[in-house]
């Protein structure tokens, strides 16, 4: 384990800061295994080595000089693509944005170079954070380093690769309804969604506006906790970001949570696979060993989880991706002639098939004569998960289920939107309520790939979903198994 | 219009848009300013930057509710914010961001005057929301200015309860004093920060139904507005007068028009088939504005004095008429110049009427107040003062002014000085041959005089001061002719 890129993020920086590994040879490792790695991977659509490496020099001058450096120190990150950093583009994966340079920095930017990170680059995912797979990128394919004939899940797919195949020990993700989640499953890394309103939004791109959150992908569950000290911090730029003080994960996941009581909502889990669900059960025995007690609980209204998602979320989507019109900025198209056919042509050559699919099906549930039946209608159900999840919470501190049904499949595998909708059928719930969760390593099936174990937490119980994961880690211990692929 | 008020009864109903004088936009600290270089006050929230995030400018809520508590209508403790969707270049994020289910304002009254009387006016709702950029048109191509888009706007409905062009002025000039006694807008309609949209149907006079209703945009002065409605009110009469057989839904279809001011008619813009579908819907990137008790007490109690409170303090503190202290009222920035001119020389009836009668009806053709035309208060008050104290008569004080609308930034004291003819005569000597003249010439009127008839010498006063061309003091003028007639 001496290697770098075998270690965790907060075991570089502590290499980093005692003076054994320089800022500039970190960056140096990570960047000749992009280099060596990615090509057949495919999970970074930008890398900035000057920018990385002038940064590193700059920190072992800081160093050198006895300045007290920031928490991430020396750390490389990795960015899903639709998170902006100053002067750099932010395509979305999308074809219409490849020319469009980020005028700010998102505040999970300035949080986190304040911290003295080093943004490596910029990661790929499915076209505006709208798939589960990586595959709706319009730019590049992304493979899974546990099986390259794999996606790594969607639609954080750059950023778990790139973790998982250790080309940076740290990155970050956006999640909708699992995009952190689902990725961190198929690729055996930990995927943190924190409480909605928890980490600021300005400067990500907006999806589906009241369920995006930014979350952190890595190696293990501190280095998760170590991130979320950093930018789960309250943004007045974000109206939707709670006011409350920054929290100390990093001390909480090492306080042994005693006592625990985990609910399992057996009923909605009733089609789960025998390999699945055996791996699963598995992990409940851990948590059952570590001293939790594991409960039936009712949360049967999910199964209305994944047709709620698909009106809300796209109707948000509708409206969010309406400024894409090649007015102002992005790729305009250079056969219109008119200004409707700037809009016309500009989305058509712009957007994707799936983004389309989902901007016509937001407008469709929000025109006159059909939002009742559906927008409307769909917020009602909204609410009732959110208090049926409430309900749960007086009966248990936890909810575990499985990350997703299926391991990593074959790219290309998966043909019908629905099914593929299907695959969040156990995050997506969790975006509705607000909740935080994650997704960390339960074991691998018979075809070597990896499953994530799902722990939920009631609404602002982030620390505490972290610190279960943290115990569950340490004895699973599934989370340092890496990809023979990259070893 | 007298001619249709016997059978047919008109339905009106006004949507005032207001912009804000607050000093940063509605979602954005962008400087709220007019007049600047194109696009030099905005922020990425102005421009619909993707990843920006609106955020409520608490100056705007407060200048609302201070509208909302001047009409004294119902403060919503909760309020909401939607988005509208509709594509232009000059809407940023290709939505509105407003209020559709839950404006912060509902219900309340504004009083007008309408030929001498006062009416009350029900208004419906009060809502905020952002204005759109400017479309600037080029030789070559179009461009638009996002300097005013993000301004924030209240939007005042009213229930459709006016039944005349005169009463939509008379509602709208009280609307527009009201927002100026709080100092909520400019109410500059030239520069677009006061804009009206009318809500016109007809209906047999003594029913109750509501017809069809046509709006009219693109009005910028008031008087094209009443303009708009009386011929908007005879277009519809004639139209269903000339189809008595049809059912009233197939004549007037509803339809939006704009005022063409060189046709002086109504003309159709866009029929109801071409409306747009606006998919209102919650905007997630906003919370709830939640006031409580205290807050919206404490702008009800230290509110300023509205125009009505002050019409009526000068109807009893100053002995005016009420329409005379209407016409004062109505526009703040002339009363405050009464009350300015009334600290220099204390006789408001006699500044009353040179400011709401001689001067207005000099500045009528220039368009201008008489602030605006740069007569300052002191020359005002000097010239009463000077009337009042018998240093000029009434007659010569018109010619004075005269010369003051010549010369407005001169002081009417050495206009006078500096002109032998502008004063008055006192030598006895010389206004008694003028007295005897005339006594001479009117034998019938002395007689008159002396059986009590007061008109007869105010006729003879006259007589004297016309031989004199005016400058006859009118003091010595009466004292002569009582006593030569009386002995």
């Amino acid at each position: 384990m001496s290697e770098i890129y075998n270690l965790s993020a907060i075991e570089i920086r502590d290499r980093f800061l005692k003076g054994s590994i320089s800022a500039v040879s970190i960056v140096e490792t990570f960047l000749k295994r992009i280099e060596k790695y990615d090509s057949k991977i495919g999970a970074f659509l930008k890398v900035f080595p000057e920018r990385a490496l002038s940064q590193a020099k700059k920190l072992d001058e800081r160093l050198k000089g006895g300045e007290k450096l920031g928490k991430l120190a020396g750390i490389p990150i990795a960015f899903k693509d639709n998170i902006h950093v100053k002067g750099e583009i932010s395509t979305c994966a999308s074809k219409f944005l490849t020319n469009y340079k980020a005028p700010f920095d998102a505040t999970v930017t300035e949080l986190i170079e304040a911290e003295d990170a080093i943004i490596i680059g910029k990661t790929n995912m499915d076209e505006f954070a709208m798939g589960s797979s990586t595959e709706n990128s319009a730019l590049q394919k992304t493979c899974n380093p546990w099986d390259l004939s794999c996606t790594p899940g969607g639609s954080s797919g750059g950023s778990a690769a790139a973790v998982a195949a250790r080309l940076c020990p740290l990155a970050l993700g956006s999640d909708t309804g699992g995009s952190v989640r689902l990725p961190a499953s198929f690729c055996g890394i930990v995927g943190f969604k924190p409480t909605y309103g928890r980490v600021s939004r300005f400067g990500l791109v907006a999806y589906g506006s009241s369920l995006d959150q930014i979350g952190p992908l890595a190696t293990t569950t501190a280095d998760a906790a170590l991130l979320m000290e950093v930018i789960g911090k309250h943004c007045p730029r974000d109206s939707t970001s709670f006011d409350e003080p920054q929290e100390a994960y990093l001390d909480k996941i090492n306080n042994r949570p005693e006592g625990l009581t985990i609910g399992v909502p057996w009923q909605f889990l009733e089609e789960l696979a025998p390999e699945p669900k055996q791996i699963f059960n598995q992990a409940l025995e851990t948590l059952r060993t570590l001293g939790a007690k594991i409960v039936d609980v009712d949360l049967h209204i999910l199964k209305h989880s994944i047709a709620v998602y698909y009106i809300l979320a796209t109707a948000e989507a509708s409206t969010n991706l309406a400024r894409f019109d090649g007015i102002r900025y992005g790729v305009r198209s250079s056969k219109a002639k008119t200004l409707d056919e700037v809009y016309r042509y500009s989305k058509e050559e712009g957007f994707g098939p799936e983004v389309k699919r989902r901007i016509l099906l937001g407008t469709y549930v929000l025109s006159a004569g059909y939002k009742d039946a559906y927008y409307k209608k769909a917020q009602k159900v909204r609410s009732l998960m959110i208090k049926s999840y409430e309900k749960t919470f007086t009966q248990c501190d936890l909810v575990a289920t499985p990350v997703s049904p299926f391991t990593a499949f074959e790219i290309g595998a998966i043909k019908d939107p629905l099914q593929m909708y299907l695959e969040d059928i156990y995050t997506i719930g969790i975006n509705l309520a607000g909740l935080p969760a994650i997704s960390v390593p339960e074991g691998f099936a018979k075809d070597g790939k990896p499953l994530g174990l799902q722990l939920i937490g009631p609404q602002k119980g982030d620390a505490l979903v972290l610190a279960a994961a943290h115990l569950y880690e340490k004895q699973s211990k599934y989370n340092l198994a890496i990809p023979t692929f990259v070893k | 219009m007298k001619q249709y008020s016997a059978v047919w009864e008109a339905v009106i109903g006004l949507e005032i848009h207001a912009e804000l004088n607050t000093k940063s936009k509605l979602f954005s600290v962008a400087p709220n300013r007019f007049g600047d270089e194109p696009n030099t006050n905005i922020t990425e929230v102005c421009t619909g930057q993707p990843g920006a995030l609106p955020v409520l400018n608490k100056e705007a809520v407060l200048k609302a509710v201070q509208f909302g508590c001047a009409i004294n209508a119902n403060i919503s403790r909760f309020s909401t914010f939607d988005r509208k969707s509709y594509f232009y270049p000059d809407s940023p994020r290709n939505f509105q961001i407003t209020q559709y289910d839950e404006p912060i304002i509902r219900g309340g009254t504004v009083i007008a005057e309408v030929d001498g009387k006062e009416m009350g006016f029900a208004v419906n709702r009060v809502h905020l929301e952002d204005d759109a950029g400017m479309l600037k048109h080029f030789p070559t191509f179009a461009g638009v200015d996002y300097n005013r888009a993000g301004v924030p706007l209240i939007e005042i409905v009213s229930e459709p309860c006016i039944h005349s062009g005169k009463e939509a002025s008379a509602y709208a000039l009280a609307v527009k004093a009201i927002l100026q006694y709080i100092d909520a807008s400019d109410c500059n309609m030239e520069e677009g920060s006061l804009r009206v949209d009318v809500n016109v149907s007809v209906r047999p006079k003594g029913t109750n139904e509501l017809r069809s209703k046509i709006e009219i945009k693109n009005m910028n002065s008031f008087s094209f507005m009443e303009m708009a409605i009386e011929a908007e009110i005879k277009r519809q009469i004639h139209e269903y007068e000339r189809n008595p057989d049809l059912l009233p839904h197939l004549i007037i279809q509803q339809a939006t028009f704009r005022w063409d001011v060189e046709k002086k008619e109504t003309v159709m813009m866009r029929s109801k088939e071409m409306a747009a579908d606006y998919r209102y819907f919650p905007e997630p990137d906003l919370v709830p504005i939640v006031l409580s008790e205290n807050y919206i007490e404490e702008i009800a109690k230290s509110l300023p004095e509205l125009p009505l409170q002050r019409e009526r303090r000068y109807v009893k503190e100053f002995g005016l008429t009420p329409h005379n202290a209407f016409l004062l009222v109505s526009d703040k920035k002339i009363a405050d110049y009464f009350e300015e001119a009334l600290l220099l020389y204390n006789q408001p009836r006699l500044l009353c009427t040179w400011i709401t009668v001689e001067f207005a009806g000099r500045l009528k053709e220039t368009g201008k107040n008489i602030i605006d035309y740069g007569i300052s208060s002191v020359h005002l008050a000097n010239l009463v003062k000077m009337i009042d104290r018998g240093v000029i008569t009434g007659r010569i004080a018109k010619t004075v002014a005269d010369d003051m609308m010549l010369h407005p930034d001169k002081n009417p004291e050495l206009i006078v000085a500096e002109n032998p003819d502008y004063s008055p005569v006192h030598d006895e000597g010389e206004i008694e041959t003028l007295v005897d003249q005339v006594l001479a010439a009117n034998p019938q009127s002395i007689a008159d005089f002396k059986a009590g008839r007061d008109k007869a010498f105010a006729f003879l006063v006259g007589q004297v001061m016309k031989l004199s061309r005016g400058k006859a003091s009118p003091g010595v003028v009466n004292d002569l002719l009582k006593r030569k007639i009386l002995g």
